[in-house]
Order: C-alpha cells, then structure tokens, then sequence
C-alpha cells in the first residue's frame, strides 16, 4: 500500500510547494511600499468601516448540510458500481431501495421549496 | 517495514499535534483548519494499515464535505466566543464528567483491544473497494438500508429546523422563465406598406 | 533508458525512490504549468477571433511570448495585505487552492504505462482532492475581510459544492460501466474503436459533467462570484500579484484537470477511435495508434468547448445557476443511474460495459 501512494504523498507536498514557492517568490521580487490607502478593503465609494464578516442567510447553511447528506449517498454509491456484476440482482434491488428513500427526501426538500432562490 | 514504522510516526506526530492545537488556539476558525490537517493524517495512518477505501472517503466527506459546513458555520454564525468563554467555569463539571467517560470508553476499548479481542484480520485479496461492496450490499443489507431511513430523517430534520420562507422576498421562478415561448410575449403584424408623402 | 539510470541508482541507494519520484512529478508538473500558460494564450485568441478581431499578437511572432510577458509582469507586482485581513491565513488560502488542483494529478494515467502512482482507488482520490479546492475559496474570502470577497467566497463555495454532487453521480454512472476505480482500467474498459467508449451509453452524463465542470471551476457562464458588474471579482478582490496568479492557475489547472478526466472516462483516454490505425506501423511504431497524441487531441476538444461556451453564453442569475444544479442536473443523473442499473438486469447489459 505504501509504495503505491508514497508517490501521492509526494506529489500533495509538490502541490502546495509550487504555491508556497511562487508566492514566495512574490514576496522576494515584488515591491513592498504599503500606505493605509492602498491597504484598506476594497469599497464602492466610502470607507470601508466595520468588519466585514457578518452574519448569513440561513440558506446557505442549508445547503452546506444537503451537500453532506448527498456527499454521503455518493460514497455509498461507490463501491455499489464497482461490485454490481457480482452482486447480481439483490444488490440491484438492495440499492434501488435505498436510493427510493433517498429520492423521498428528495422530493420533500423540493416541495417545502429548499431549493429555491429568491 | 522499519520505512512505514517511520512513516507512521511522522504521522502518528503530526496528528497529535494537530488535535491538541485544534483544542488549544484561540481563533475558532483556526481550530476548524486545524481539525482538517488532523482528519487527513488519520486518512494517512488508516492507509498504513491497508484500509484504501476508508481512508479516501475519510478525506471525501469529512474533509470535503463536513468541515465545509463547520466552517461555514463559524465564519458566519457570528458567534461572541468571549461570552463563551466568560460561562466556562459553569461549564466546567458536566464537561469533566463528559471528558473522563469519553477517557474510561478509550481506556476500556484498548485494553480490550490489547488482549487479542478485535485485531485487524489479514486484508482480502484485490481492491478493498470491492470487498467492501461484496459485504456491504448482500451481508450488510440491513444496516445499509437503516443507513438510508437515517440519511432521509436528517435531510427532513435539516429542512424542518432551519428553512424559513421568508415574507415579502420577491421571487422569480426559473422554471416559468424557461417555459416562455416567443408567442406569448411578441405579436408580429402584417401591415400594409404606406407612401410616406413630403 | 535503464543501462543510463541503472549506475544513478545504484550511487543512490535508499534514497533513490523519493528522488526518482521527484523527477517524475517534476516532468508531469512543469509541462502542465506552460500548458497552463498557453491555455490563456490559446483562451484570448480563440474568443478574439470569436468577436472578429485579433487576440494577442505583440509580444513575440504571433504574441506566443504573451503569457511570459503576463507573469513576469505579475511577479513584480507589489502584493497587497488589506488592513484586518488574517495574514497566515491570506497567504495559505491560495496554497490550499492549488495544491488539490495539482495533487489530483498524481493518479492521472496519460497512457497504458504512463502513470505516476497507480492506485486502485484513483477516480476516488480525484474527487477526493477536488472537493478540497473549495477551501482556498471559503479561506481567501473570509481572510481578505472585504465585503466582496466574502460574498463572492459565499457564492462560489455554495455553487462549487452542489455542482460536485452532480459530478460525483455522473462518475458513479462510468463506475457502473467501468467496474473499476482504477482510471487505467476505467479506459481498458473501452478498448475496441469510437463505439466502445462510454460518451455514447452515458451521453446525459457527460454533459452533465462537462457543465458541471465549467460550474465547477467558476467560470463563464457560471462565474457569478465573479460578477464584474455587481460584485467585481469575487472571492479574490483583495488578492494582486503573485497571490492572484496563484488562483488563476490553480483555475486553469483545474480546467485542465476536469478536461483529461473527460477523455479518460469518457472518450476512451489514449485509445485511438479506429483500432485499424495500430496496425499502420513504421519500424515497430504507430504514430497515428494509441498514446499520448490521441489523449492530447481529445483534451484540446473538450478545452475548445470550455472557451466556446465563454464566447458564446450570457452569464446565469444566481438561482438558475442553483437550479440547472439542484433541479436539473441531480434529478437527471439519479434517473440515469436508476437507468442503467435497470438495464444491466437485463439481456441488454453488454450495451452498457
């Protein structure tokens, strides 16, 4: 196992090196001459004068933790698809089941509107 | 196998770390990010011990999915973390007592664990996706589908606990704006052309 | 090739698997960065002539030295911190963005034995390491504290996410074709000329995951965290410089990422669509047979399809975008896969592997 992902490892360590070199980079060539102007947020037309992270539409979150439940069902799904030949007809129906309660909160979460913007 | 012992407690390292700075730094969201270095070394440890699988879907859902919303959440609840922190001494006992069953559970769990009850079995032959999916849809099925009850009575809890229609907002309906033919909206007309005089 | 490494390797010792990896990734990464830099070439030009005029054209013979112009350019620009921005996490939040994007290549097979680590679990560490670049988003937006940035963060994350739930069900309908997770394998699967890759049983699907890829990375016409007109340029307003060229390779390498995938789960990868073309060899080789080339070709078209549908569609309104996702596409995949494994039941299965 661990020769098969060691060149992973190393290649998630490549990743985040190119970033970190270049902005390194960046900070070495790139001048440096900050002025409160320049640093403040960017703004349409007045000073910016509170912080900026504020509270949130509910929604968001909303979809933040629908995200989580169909993530899920994708996991399952997985290994599913991969066996289907060998798990034959009960497997089909074990799963067709499972994605039928599924597609009933589906359907819940479409008619309460969940899904809809405004 | 002298490399993977090493490699283990690199990692074995960088996980303990992680977790005591996920409970000890200041700034929340700091934790959170923290907390995501902590669930990719346990994805890394668990494929030390041959569990491919698991590992990745570890990094999928936890690492790509919940601590989304963890995230999410912190940035934008907007929380007074100085008010929380003002109430710890109230706090203080249930969290205690909380804390040493999770500590007996653990202890009970190792030590049943060291005296040979629940060691890890010799891995399966082939992809471990496989044999996942060999046992979870056919020996499984059960479980699998009380899994599926659990998902849908989440999705209606999240729905029921946080969606409010609100009054007044204006909304446009996509759908109806896609269904909108030509015909409806313009009317061409036949007219005759007319001598324009002067 | 071995009787020149051999001696290298021997001098090495232990040492020489993480170096001869190093190399490896090097060789896949740098080519990936210029390919990267011509992709925006390549991007300017094709919309320029889209709109009848002439894209590119002074810096080197027909403006190839443009995208080398453009980073030294931005290399020696001051990079600017805005006042009550978090400063570590300002500057990791462009690592978090391109590291996935790079990291995802570790597993990408670019012919038969043209692989740098070939896992069993590939396609799921893929969409393992995608679902990780949102972070760099939520982080640069949060980071930056700028009411922009933070509403544009909000939007692409929300965006980003429901559009990968879409993508991850398309991919489960190649699973259940391929039966394996393996992307090599996956195109093995297809072997035998044009008819045999899965684009034509799982049509529906790879629209899906085209469209989705182009939500997916934020770009036209779903680059509404973008939105000149309304909220500038999103998530990453507050980033100049070097930072800024982060994101936007970490974007483009994406692009690329999504469009090699598109090839190997869908259009058969390197295998050539007429396997009569293996036998058309000159001494032993096949130029116009499987490999690379056929791969390079099938990229560049589905690239050409990310710049056409720029030059082409006006941008959506944010609860269209919400809705092509959650209303559309979802509902469309779960019935595809409900499809296919209804059909694999029957005597109709081997239309479908």
């Amino acid at each position: 196992m661990l020769e098969n992902y060691f060149p992973v490892l190393m290649f998630i360590a490549v990743g985040l090196a190119v970033g970190g070199s270049l902005l390194a980079v960046g900070r070495l060539v790139a001048p440096h001459r900050p002025d409160p102007r320049k640093n403040s947020p960017y703004e349409c037309g007045f000073e910016a004068f509170e912080d900026a992270r504020m509270k949130f539409d509910v929604r968001y979150y909303l979809v933040a933790i629908l995200f989580i439940l169909f993530d899920l069902e994708i996991a399952f799904l997985f290994p599913w698809a991969v066996v289907l030949p060998d798990i034959g007809f009960f497997g089909y129906a074990a799963m067709m089941i499972f994605l039928a309660i599924l597609v009933v909160g589906f359907v819940y979460e479409w008619k309460k509107g969940a899904l809809e913007w405004e | 196998m002298l490399f993977s012992t090493a490699v283990f407690y690199v990692f074995a390292a960088i996980l303990v770390f992680a977790a005591l700075c996920v409970i000890t730094v200041r700034n929340p969201v700091h934790a959170a990010l923290w907390l995501v270095l902590s669930f990719f070394t346990a994805a890394a440890i668990w494929l030390l011990l041959g569990a491919e699988f698991l590992a990745i879907t570890l990094v999928l859902v936890y690492v790509g999915a919940v601590m989304v919303l963890f995230l999410f959440v912190i940035m934008m609840l907007d929380v007074n973390f100085e008010d929380l922190r003002r109430d710890f001494r109230s706090y203080l006992p249930v969290g205690a007592a909380v804390g040493l069953l999770v500590l007996l559970e653990m202890v009970l769990v190792i030590v049943a664990g060291t005296a040979g009850a629940g060691s890890a079995g010799s891995l399966p032959a082939g992809s471990n996706t496989q044999a996942l999916g060999r046992l979870l849809y056919v020996d499984y099925v059960y479980p699998f589908e009380l899994a599926a009850v659990l998902l849908l009575v989440a999705i209606v809890a999240a729905i029921a606990l946080t969606y409010r229609r609100r009054r007044g907002a204006k909304v446009q309906d996509p759908g109806a704006q896609v269904k909108v033919r030509r015909e409806d909206r313009v009317r061409l007309l036949e007219m005759p052309a007319e001598k324009r005089d002067g | 090739m071995d009787a020149l490494i051999a001696p290298v390797r021997d001098l090495l010792g232990p040492a020489w698997l993480p170096v001869w990896t190093l190399v490896k990734i090097v060789a896949l990464v740098v080519p990936l960065i210029i390919g990267v830099a011509y992709l925006t070439f390549w991007e300017r030009k094709v919309i320029g002539w889209m709109q009848v005029r002439i894209g590119p054209n002074r810096v080197g013979p027909w403006g190839l030295l443009q995208p080398f112009a453009d980073t030294a350019k931005l290399m020696f620009k001051e990079i600017v911190v805005p006042t009550g921005a978090n400063r570590y996490l300002f500057f990791i939040a462009p690592m978090l963005a391109i590291g996935p994007a790079v990291a995802a290549w570790a597993v990408v097979p670019l012919t038969d034995t043209l692989v740098i680590a070939d896992i069993n679990a590939g396609l799921l560490y893929i969409i393992a390491m995608t679902s990780m670049g949102v972070y760099g988003i939520i982080l640069a937006g949060w980071a930056s504290n700028s009411k922009y940035a933070f509403l544009g963060a909000l939007r692409s994350a929300a965006q980003i996410v429901s559009y990968e739930l879409a993508m991850g069900f398309a991919l489960v309908a190649v699973l259940m074709c391929a039966n394996s997770l393996n992307l090599r394998e996956i195109v093995a699967g297809q072997e035998g000329g044009a008819a045999h890759w899965y684009v034509w049983p799982l049509l529906p699907m790879f629209v899906v995951y085209i469209v989705s890829g182009i939500a997916e990375t934020n770009r036209h016409p779903f680059d509404l965290a973008e939105g000149e007109s309304e909220i500038v340029a999103g998530f990453h307003v507050e980033y100049s410089g070097v930072a800024f060229a982060v994101f936007f390779l970490a974007e483009y390498m994406s692009m690329i990422l999504i469009a090699v995938l598109a090839s190997v789960l869908f259009l058969g990868g390197w295998l050539s669509p007429f396997p009569q073309l293996n036998d058309l060899a000159i001494g032993g080789f096949a130029p116009l047979g499987d490999g690379l080339l056929w791969l390079g070709v099938k990229m560049a078209f589905v690239l050409l399809i990310f710049l056409w549908v720029r030059a082409t569609f006006p941008r959506y309104r944010y609860d269209q975008v919400m809705r092509l996702g959650w209303k559309v596409f979802i509902p469309l995949t779960l019935v595809w896969i409900g499809f296919i494994g209804t059909m694999m039941q029957t005597r109709f299965a081997p239309m479908f592997h």
